[in-house]
């Protein structure tokens, strides 16, 4: 029952706004608290987690299951999606876009969020894939909302890059299933899940290794790991700053879940130091790149883009440091989904102010449009890991992991990325921030305004706040369950 | 038909597959590429059918239907109308020549080779020489979208991909559950809709569908 309330909400929306031609804002405004229920049964999902009870199925052959792992991932994508739908364009407030534009956003946003979910109840590995595959559709119709020669070579790159990637993904899966069944023989269930993780430990290594080769290639390409990103600059530079939030926090939440639990079942047949060295080189590499691309930044999606790369590699060093590193990197992801949507939301309200998302075009923040400002500072100072947010805590974590499982090399140069990372951030945001801005003075009602328009994303602030001071106890009991279905 | 036979078969239809595949990097024109496909999932068509036949497995009867409509008529109509509207370019000087290209495909075959030694060893299915050059399409697919400059050859690339990826699925496991085998499909198809969409978009913003132009996008 929940899982027709988790999942039904979306899809209602998007015929809601199939139907509805021309498209009117009130359809925008019910899609919204349409996710609000799919919001609600997220929480609710988690619930038999935290009591420690069965864990709760639906379907024929268990087809959608919803263990700690699917419940965090739950609640992480509703959130977004929730905060997307509320602050999407042409709800309440005047639009840049026309009714046909709104209405094909409002179809395919609602459809992608549907894909997304499905991706993270699937208990069956195909279905996961077919999700996911559906994902990059639904997403690659919104990226060129308006028509131009940057924003169909970003969506051109986009939608090549993934699908390729997701075939191999796919190839990855088959040779899973491969491995299954030359040990089991065929069966309609051999691709759920649980019956993988049983059976892990008698699969073939071999096989198996090269499987998961596949599928961090594949699924990595979904997630944005280095040198598979090329897309997500792309991609989160020209894509409408509501989807750029969706695809940036959420969408990497799944895909990052995806190799999650092909690592579990992996390291049921290899043991961990096969899947640890990959994920350890792969995040290396990742936050690397992501350091040295921000010094050079010059237009600030393009910039938190290559901030969700930074991210990317550290979750993955996280997830290759054993279960602490484990734990750590599961904050991390609650953390960054929390700041990255933040920080898109207020990118694209900054562009429709100055009309361009160059750095350089951008002065004045501060003086200009103080609450804009004032969340950037926010967003960007919780993304860099500066306590109070909740970043900080994480990151420590996956250091304090590091030092634990004796890697101070590798932990030093983190260390020394993150540090670049930090000054080139920060540099960027003084001169967004400081300066003479290029717009007429602010009013109060211009001030007021913001204030409301913002009012959902002091949300995401004070959880960040939270999380930085505290860890409360069910998101730590979420997250235990969660490492030990990973990590047994 | 005893299993010798059947493995004699199924590796040389595999062969024949592989070659189709090969056969996209020394073909000039978008329509080659389209023919070269349709012909290559023909064949693949073919196969499961004689798998079905072996198996005694009416579920592969269907998804040899399916996959023929799909592959063989729907999705070649659909390239064969875009090629008229956008095309009319061939594919020239891609960035690796043909010979080269024919050369780093017989070292990406022998590679596959070897990959998929573990794979070989591990299945006990009369099909299983033919894995390799599953892998080795997969292979040469990914090479032809990495090296061609126009974006129709890429599309015919990624399907070229997916080919191989289905090949691998027959010869392995003599297909997958049915079920993920629709979803699959589907998937492809709208997949493939979509990439057809936006070349059109590309031929409408760019005036060409060559994808060194798409190289706005910097810093």
């Amino acid at each position: 029952m929940l899982f027709l309330l988790l999942l039904l909400p979306p899809l209602v929306a998007a015929l809601l706004a199939f139907v509805v031609q021309p498209y009117r804002s009130g359809v925008g405004r019910i899609n919204a608290l349409l996710s609000l229920i799919a919001l609600a049964a997220a929480l609710a999902l988690v619930g038999p987690t935290l009591a420690g009870s069965d864990t709760p199925t639906f379907g024929p052959g268990d087809l959608l299951r919803a263990d700690s792992l699917s419940a965090l991932l739950l609640v992480c994508v509703t959130g977004v999606a929730t905060l997307t739908l509320v602050l999407s364009p042409g709800v309440g407030r005047p639009a840049t876009y026309s009714p046909g534009q709104l209405r094909r956003y409002q179809i395919f946003i609602n459809l992608f969020i549907a894909a997304m979910l499905l991706a993270v109840v699937a208990n069956n590995v195909g279905v996961m894939w077919i999700a996911i595959e559906a994902t990059t559709i639904f997403s690659a119709f919104i990226i060129p909302l308006t028509l131009t020669k940057a924003s169909v070579e970003a969506s051109w790159k986009y939608i090549l890059i993934s699908s390729v990637g997701i075939a191999l993904a796919f190839a990855g899966t088959v040779l899973g299933y491969f491995d299954f069944v030359s040990l089991v023989g065929e069966s309609a269930n051999a691709l759920n899940w649980p019956v993988l993780l049983a059976v892990a430990h008698k699969l073939n290594p071999d096989v198996m290794r090269l499987a998961f080769a596949f599928i961090l290639v594949g699924y990595g390409t979904k997630a944005g790991i280095a040198p598979l990103h090329t897309w997500k600059p792309d991609a989160y530079g020209e894509a409408p700053a509501p989807l750029s939030a969706l695809m940036s926090s959420a969408l990497f939440a799944v895909a990052m879940y995806a190799i999650l639990r092909w690592k579990a079942v992996v390291d049921g047949t290899v043991g961990t130091s096969y899947t640890d060295g990959l994920l350890l080189a792969l995040g290396l590499i990742s936050l690397g790149v992501a350091a040295f691309s921000l010094v050079l930044s010059k237009n600030y999606k393009r910039l938190l883009a290559y901030s969700s790369l930074e991210h990317t590699g550290l979750i993955c060093l996280g997830l290759g440091l054993g279960p602490l590193g484990t734990f750590a990197a599961l904050l991390h992801l609650i953390n960054h989904t929390l700041a990255k949507s933040l920080v898109f939301f207020i990118a694209g309200d900054t562009e429709e102010a100055y009309g361009s998302s160059q750095i350089e075009q951008v002065h004045g923040l501060l003086t200009a449009r103080p609450w804009t400002g004032g969340l950037w500072a926010v967003g960007l100072l919780a993304l860099i890991g500066l306590p109070p947010f909740g970043l900080f805590v994480s990151e420590f974590l996956i250091m304090q992991a590091g030092f634990a499982l004796h890697q101070p090399v590798l932990m030093g140069v983190t260390l020394a990325l993150l540090a670049i990372a930090f000054v080139s951030i920060i540099r960027h945001l003084n001169r967004m921030l400081y300066g003479e801005p290029r717009l007429a003075q602010p009013n109060r009602a211009v001030a007021a305004e913001q204030w409301i328009k913002f009012a959902p994303l002091w949300v995401n602030v004070a959880l960040l706040v939270l999380l930085g001071l505290t860890l409360p106890g069910p998101v730590q009991t979420l997250l235990t369950r969660s490492v030990e279905i990973v990590t047994k | 038909m005893n299993e010798t036979a059947f493995a004699q078969l199924s590796t040389l239809l595999s062969g024949l597959i592989l070659f189709f595949g090969i056969a996209l990097l020394w073909r000039r024109s978008l329509h080659a590429y389209i023919d070269a496909f349709q012909w290559q999932s023909a064949v693949l068509a073919a196969l499961l059918v004689i798998v079905g036949y072996f198996e005694q497995d009416v579920e592969l009867y269907l998804v040899a239907v399916i996959f023929f409509v799909l592959k063989v008529i729907v999705i070649p109509r659909y390239l064969n109308r875009l090629e008229t509207r956008v095309g009319g370019e061939r594919e020239m000087r891609p960035y690796v020549n043909a010979a080269t290209s024919l050369v780093v495909s017989g070292a990406l075959v022998l590679l596959a080779y070897v990959i998929t030694r573990p794979l070989v060893m591990a299945s006990t299915l009369p099909t299983r020489g033919g894995l390799p050059l599953a892998i080795g399409l997969v292979f040469v697919g990914l090479f032809v979208v990495i090296t061609r400059k126009k974006a129709l050859t890429q599309v015919v690339g990624f399907l070229v991909i997916e080919n191989g990826i289905a090949l691998m699925a027959v010869l392995g496991t003599f297909g997958i559950p049915f079920i993920v085998e629709l979803g699959v499909s589907l998937d492809l198809l709208m997949g493939f809709l979509v990439m057809q969409v936006f070349i059109y978009h590309i031929h409408g913003t760019f005036e060409s569908i060559d994808v060194e132009q798409l190289n706005q996008l910097k810093h």
